[in-house]
């Protein structure tokens, strides 16, 4: 239900209607803001990262269809693409791995709404079952952004190996994830 | 071109591939349940997230961003779309001077090697009424600097290409000056300033070319815009 109207809100961007857009705003602000807020921890930088994404929705960069995947998939790529952007033109990287942060971080005061803990606790159930070097590789990777090389020194592993084990990392959690849908009644998997 | 696979997913992600590697793994992706699965996940990782609260007015700043660019562009487009007449017409005759220009340009770029001598044997290609010159300037005794001029006659217009390089870098106001000479009676013909690394680019073109110019000149001017020579001539050549 939720994947076909996200669709039918991006179908009305596309033909320039500002409401569709402020509907598509206001159903993923907060879930991109506190995202991005991780992957910069930069409030500002995270504003600038968002904007940048709703300017591209409304210009019809990078067009979705249905073919690249869940629309949130889509739109989360291109969000964490704005931030690794700016991350790159405005921060200096972070080297030291304890600035890197982990992947899954201790309970937060902000109330998360019921959705999204639900996805957060089978998630971070589906994390725990990677290793303490995938953890860290997809924490490196996915929201931090670093570069293969940096990762490659980070995690001690040959740069030569770093896609395909991020890839694994991800497919397995995306296996475990899978595992646990189908064991439990989730509602937010087709 | 290899054909794309799983691992291109990451690049993919990254959004590092091309535009034309990205569609070709796009097609991959349609059959590749693994790749799927992974860029699936990507939908639901940000949830891992805190959630934070918005800041106070960021959705209004957001917007009405997005929509003025929007109106900006509009705007943009609305200027480019009307201009006068008189305008539309001398665009298009400039539009069609690009070739030309372009070919001049390459023409000088192309002069410092023996390249040149092979395009200058091919140049009765271009057409009965076009004649191509090509010139090098000699420096004056002190001057470090080299210059290449071409010359393009067509019908009654002239085109003017100079291409300068190891300039000496200017100060204040100063600007390298280029002037056609007829018996000693020069006009100005196009200015330029180095750029950091001592090289500068000039165009000129005159559309009622009566003369018949024996001689080119660069000058070095306290200033720009002289009507004659004030400053001493650096580089210059018999046409």
């Amino acid at each position: 239900m939720e994947k076909s109207s996200d669709f039918v809100l991006y179908e009305r961007v596309r033909n320039k209607d500002k409401e569709a857009l402020e509907q598509l705003y206001d159903r993923y602000e907060k879930i991109l803001f506190s995202f991005l807020v991780k992957m910069t921890e930069d409030r500002d930088l995270a504003e600038e990262a968002l904007q940048e994404v709703f300017i591209k929705v409304w210009r019809g960069v990078g067009e979705y269809d249905e073919s690249k995947g869940k629309f949130t998939s889509w739109l989360f790529t291109m969000s964490r693409n704005a931030a690794i952007d700016l991350i790159r033109k405005k921060k200096k990287p972070s080297v030291a791995l304890e600035e890197a942060g982990e992947l899954v971080s201790p309970a937060s005061s902000v109330e998360e709404t019921a959705e999204w803990q639900e996805k957060k606790e089978q998630i971070q159930l589906a994390v725990k079952d990677l290793s303490a070097e995938q953890q860290k590789m997809v924490q490196l990777f996915y929201f931090k952004g670093y570069t293969h090389e940096k990762i490659s020194e980070l995690c001690e592993v040959p740069l030569g190996t770093v896609k395909s084990r991020i890839r694994l990392a991800l497919k397995k959690l995306k296996g475990t994830l899978h595992d646990m849908q189908e064991r439990g009644d989730s509602p937010w998997r087709n | 071109m290899a054909k794309l696979n799983c691992d291109h997913v990451i690049d993919y992600l990254n959004g590092t591939l091309s535009k034309e590697e990205q569609l070709e793994f796009e097609q991959h992706l349609k059959t590749c349940t693994d790749c799927q699965e992974i860029i699936e996940m990507t939908g639901d990782l940000p949830y891992l997230a805190d959630p934070v609260d918005p800041p106070a007015g960021m959705k209004a700043r957001i917007l009405s961003t997005v929509f003025e660019e929007e109106e900006e562009q509009k705007k943009s487009e609305e200027v480019k779309r009307e201009p006068a007449p008189l305008i539309a017409q001398k665009a298009v005759k400039k539009k069609n001077r690009w070739p030309v220009l372009i070919a001049a340009a390459l023409f000088v770029s192309l002069l410092g090697n023996g390249y040149a001598l092979l395009k200058l044997s091919e140049q009765p290609e271009t057409g009965g009424e076009m004649a191509f010159q090509s010139i090098d300037l000699q420096p004056n005794e002190v001057f470090g600097g080299t210059a290449k001029a071409a010359i393009i006659r067509e019908e009654e217009s002239l085109e003017l290409v100079v291409q300068a390089e190891q300039l000496e870098a200017l100060e204040g106001e100063q600007v390298y000056q280029i002037w056609l000479l007829k018996e000693g009676k020069p006009i100005p013909a196009g200015a330029f300033t180095p750029s950091a690394n001592g090289e500068g680019n000039a165009y000129y073109s005159l559309e009622d070319n009566t003369e018949d110019w024996d001689t080119i000149a660069i000058t070095l001017e306290p200033q720009a815009g002289n009507a004659s020579p004030q400053g001493e001539i650096v580089l210059s050549s018999e046409i």
